[in-house]
């Protein structure tokens, strides 16, 4: 499947994720699995991707040019897109269970979850400080 | 003959009250970010960076609810903490958080907060002006506890220094919303005093907006004398500085 046709599935797929997330006040272990389920697809879908293109790619890890090259492949540059899909789903995951058992108001996450889901780390910082702010905690 | 001045009781009688706490500290860690944003952008506007206006109020306001967090202290647990207190003070964090982002999301896009009156930002220059009104009104509203007993010169301190902070910040504040302009006058040179950037060339109508927003700190210091007339002093003080400033200001002219 051609990288354009597997970027408009990963899409949607991903924002079924955070819509659970969202909803996940009405049914928290059925939103759990659905925003778990999601990144492992999604993490079976980027493995699939770099097994096949990571060895004709240009470019590495090694200096900022060398990433930019990276992403000058279109395969490579879905899987880093679904890389972020991925983990950033996993991580507004972990923040819906989090404040639920620390005892954190749903709505008052739910900003932090549009944040994760735009712009991943500042939404996560987001919720470190409203997670501070209530409850004291910063570690898991 | 010695002067013995007795020492204020500072006795803390009760534990900081939570949702001040909450949205004092909130406000604070929320500067971090743009504490990176400051370093690491070199957009300007009028002359500092885009960020520097959003760390001022993220200080002002952090400085503002840890002041009113600590002054609950002195009063016994649960006087702010009524169903009715609750809900009010949930809506001054909430427009606490609407200022900000409503600053920070200006700075981001680079354009204008305040006297930003084109379309959009129009409305929310009106909104954020009843915000700021909402959350200065907060200053005033927890006055009468303190005043009630005012036989102490602290609490005498803290009833005259918060009802000042909102009697004289509204007006002062609203004629400069409605200016248009924190200047009255046109700089020329742009010359600034040190540290706060206020004009030292013409009207800066911000120094009577930040000398009536603190009477809440300033008044109470005078109770350090322990003498309940060294407040009212204070108090009659302060006020006379704020309308001197906001005079000069309204004239064209820096403070000194």
């Amino acid at each position: 499947m051609p990288p354009d046709q597997l970027f408009q599935i990963a899409n949607p797929l991903a924002l079924l994720g955070w819509l659970a997330l969202a909803a996940s006040p009405l049914a928290p272990r059925a939103a759990q699995s659905v925003a778990i389920a999601v990144p492992l697809l999604l993490s079976v879908l980027y493995s699939g991707l770099i097994l096949a293109n990571w060895a004709g790619a240009e470019g590495g890890f090694a200096s900022l040019p060398d990433v930019q090259l990276l992403f000058a492949s279109a395969p490579v540059a879905l899987a880093g897109w679904v890389h972020y899909l991925a983990f950033d789903l996993f991580v507004g995951a972990w923040a819906v269970r989090t404040a639920r058992a620390e005892g954190i108001a749903h709505w008052m996450v739910l900003p932090c979850l549009m944040l994760t889901f735009l712009f991943g780390p500042a939404g996560l910082l987001a919720f470190a400080i409203l997670r501070f702010t209530l409850t004291r905690k910063i570690l898991p | 003959m010695t002067l013995a001045l007795p020492a204020p009781r500072l006795a803390v009688a009760s534990r900081p009250n939570r949702q001040l706490l909450a949205i004092t500290l909130i406000t604070a860690l929320a500067a971090v970010p743009l504490i990176a944003a400051l370093a690491l952008d070199p957009r300007s506007f009028q002359g500092d960076s885009v960020w520097l206006k959003p760390l001022k109020f993220h200080l002002a306001l952090t400085v503002y609810t840890g002041t009113l967090t600590l002054f609950a202290m002195l009063l016994p647990e649960g006087t702010f903490s009524t169903r009715r207190w609750r809900l009010y003070i949930g809506l001054v964090s909430f427009c606490i958080l609407a200022e900000v982002v409503w600053i920070g999301g200006a700075a981001a896009l680079g354009t204008a907060s305040h006297f930003n009156i084109d379309g959009i930002w129009g409305t929310l220059y009106g909104l954020m002006g009843l915000a700021a009104v909402t959350l200065t009104s907060l200053s005033l509203a927890m006055a009468p506890a303190f005043w009630r007993r005012r036989e102490s010169p602290l609490m005498l301190g803290v009833a005259l220094g918060l009802g000042l902070t909102f009697s004289l910040t509204v007006p002062v504040a609203g004629y400069m919303s409605s200016n248009l302009s924190h200047f009255v006058g046109l700089p020329v040179t742009g010359a600034r005093l040190p540290l706060f950037g206020w004009s030292a060339e013409v009207g800066d109508l911000r120094i009577a907006h930040f000398l009536a927003t603190h009477a809440m700190q300033a008044v109470p210091l005078a109770a350090l004398t322990g003498n309940r007339s060294a407040v009212w002093a204070a108090a009659a003080g302060w006020t006379v500085l704020v309308l001197w400033t906001f005079a000069r200001a309204l004239q064209g002219l820096p403070p000194f």
